[in-house]
C-alpha cells in the first residue's frame, strides 16, 4: 500500500490534472481528480499561483485554473524524481 | 615503502582518463541527486547525493596521485639528475601516503554511506562502522588488497539491494543500475590480485569503465523515461 503523499506529490498530482486535461481545469474537477478536500486545494492553488506554477483565469463566466511554462517544467523535473526514486529504489 | 603505482607502464594516462569518466559519471548523479533534494527535502537523496561526492573525490585523488607520479616524478627521473630525483621521491612518498589515505577513506566512507540508505542502522553502529573503516584503511597500508576486499563486500550488498528493487519493479533503469554496480564489484576483484601481475590493473580498470558507462546509461535511461512521460502528457 502506498504511504502518506508528501507536499510535492499533491503538487505533483494537481499538476499532471492539469495537463492531463489539456492545460487547464476547472478547480471542483482539479479537487476530485487530485483527491483534495476544498480546503487543502484552495491553499495549494494560491501557493501554485505564488510560485508561477500555474494561473487562474475566468473563461465564459467559469473560473479555471492553466499550467504555466515554469509548471510544465517542473513537472518535468518531478517526473524524472520519480523515475530516479524508482530506480534507485530510495 | 608504500605501492603506489600498480599500473604499467604503457597504461600510464589511459587508467587517469577511465577515471575521469568514472568521476564525471558520478557527479553528475550527484549533481542531480542534489536538484531532487531541494525540491523534496528528502534525507535519501542528501545521503545519495553526499555518498556519490565521496566516491568521486577518492577518484579526483587517485587522478592527483597517478597524475603526479606519471607526469611530475618518473618523469624527472629520467632526464633529472639524481639528488634532485631523491628530494622529489621523498616529497612523493608524503603526497602518495597522504592521497591514498584520502581515496581510500573518501571511497570507504562514501560506499558506506550508500549502503547506509539501503540499511538503517542507529548511531553506534555508525560509529562502530565508521571506526572499522578507518582501522582497514590503515591495515591496507601494508596490505593493499584489504582496501579492495572491503570495497568488493560493500559494493556486492549495494548491488544485491539494487538486483532486490529490481525485482519489485521490473524496470529497465533498475536492472541496469544493478548490472552496473555488480560490474563495478567485479572490478574490485580484479585489484585484488594486482601484486600476481599488473595486467589484474588493467583488466580492473577495464571493468570499471564498463560499470560505470552502464551506470551512465542507467542514469541517462532514468531522465530520458521522465521525459518521454512528461511530453506523453503533453500531447494529450
Amino acid at each position: 500500500m502506498e504511504g502518506k503523499r508528501t507536499k510535492v506529490d499533491i503538487i505533483g498530482d494537481m499538476l499532471s490534472s492539469i495537463v492531463g486535461k489539456g492545460g487547464q481545469i476547472k478547480p471542483t474537477h482539479l479537487m476530485y481528480k487530485s483527491n483534495m478536500s476544498h480546503g487543502q486545494m484552495k491553499t495549494y492553488i494560491d501557493d501554485l499561483v505564488q510560485k508561477d506554477l500555474i494561473k487562474k483565469v475566468k473563461k465564459n463566466n467559469f473560473d479555471y485554473v492553466i499550467i504555466t511554462d515554469k509548471g510544465h517544467e517542473f513537472l518535468q523535473k518531478l517526473r524524472e524524481m520519480k523515475e530516479f526514486e524508482r530506480a534507485f529504489g530510495l | 615503502m608504500v605501492q603506489v603505482v600498480f599500473s604499467p607502464k604503457w597504461f600510464w594516462g589511459k587508467d587517469i582518463f577511465i577515471d575521469v569518466i568514472a568521476l564525471l559519471v558520478l557527479l553528475s548523479i550527484a549533481v542531480f541527486a542534489t536538484r531532487y533534494y531541494k525540491i523534496k527535502k528528502s534525507k535519501n537523496y542528501l545521503f545519495l547525493a553526499i555518498s556519490f561526492c565521496l566516491i568521486a573525490l577518492s577518484f579526483f585523488s587517485k587522478i592527483l596521485i597517478n597524475f603526479t607520479i606519471y607526469y611530475q616524478v618518473l618523469h624527472t627521473k629520467v632526464i633529472g639528475s639524481m639528488t634532485y630525483t631523491q628530494t622529489i621521491l621523498q616529497s612523493s612518498e608524503i603526497l602518495s601516503f597522504s592521497g591514498l589515505f584520502l581515496y581510500r577513506l573518501f571511497t570507504l566512507l562514501g560506499l558506506y554511506m550508500l549502503y547506509s540508505i539501503y540499511e538503517k542502522q542507529s548511531k553506534a553502529n555508525i560509529v562502530l562502522l565508521i571506526y572499522f573503516i578507518i582501522v582497514s584503511i590503515f591495515f591496507s597500508k601494508e596490505e593493499y588488497y584489504i582496501f579492495y576486499l572491503t570495497c568488493f563486500i560493500l559494493f556486492a550488498i549495494i548491488s544485491n539491494r539494487f538486483y532486490q528493487n529490481y525485482g519489485k519493479n521490473k524496470e529497465k533503469a533498475s536492472a541496469m543500475l544493478a548490472a552496473s554496480f555488480s560490474v563495478i564489484t567485479i572490478s574490485q576483484a580484479f585489484f585484488m590480485l594486482v601484486n600476481f601481475t599488473k595486467h589484474f590493473y588493467v583488466a580492473g580498470e577495464v571493468v570499471q569503465l564498463i560499470g560505470y558507462v552502464i551506470l551512465l546509461t542507467a542514469f541517462v535511461t532514468v531522465l530520458r523515461h521522465g521525459r518521454e512521460k512528461n511530453k506523453g502528457r503533453h500531447n494529450r
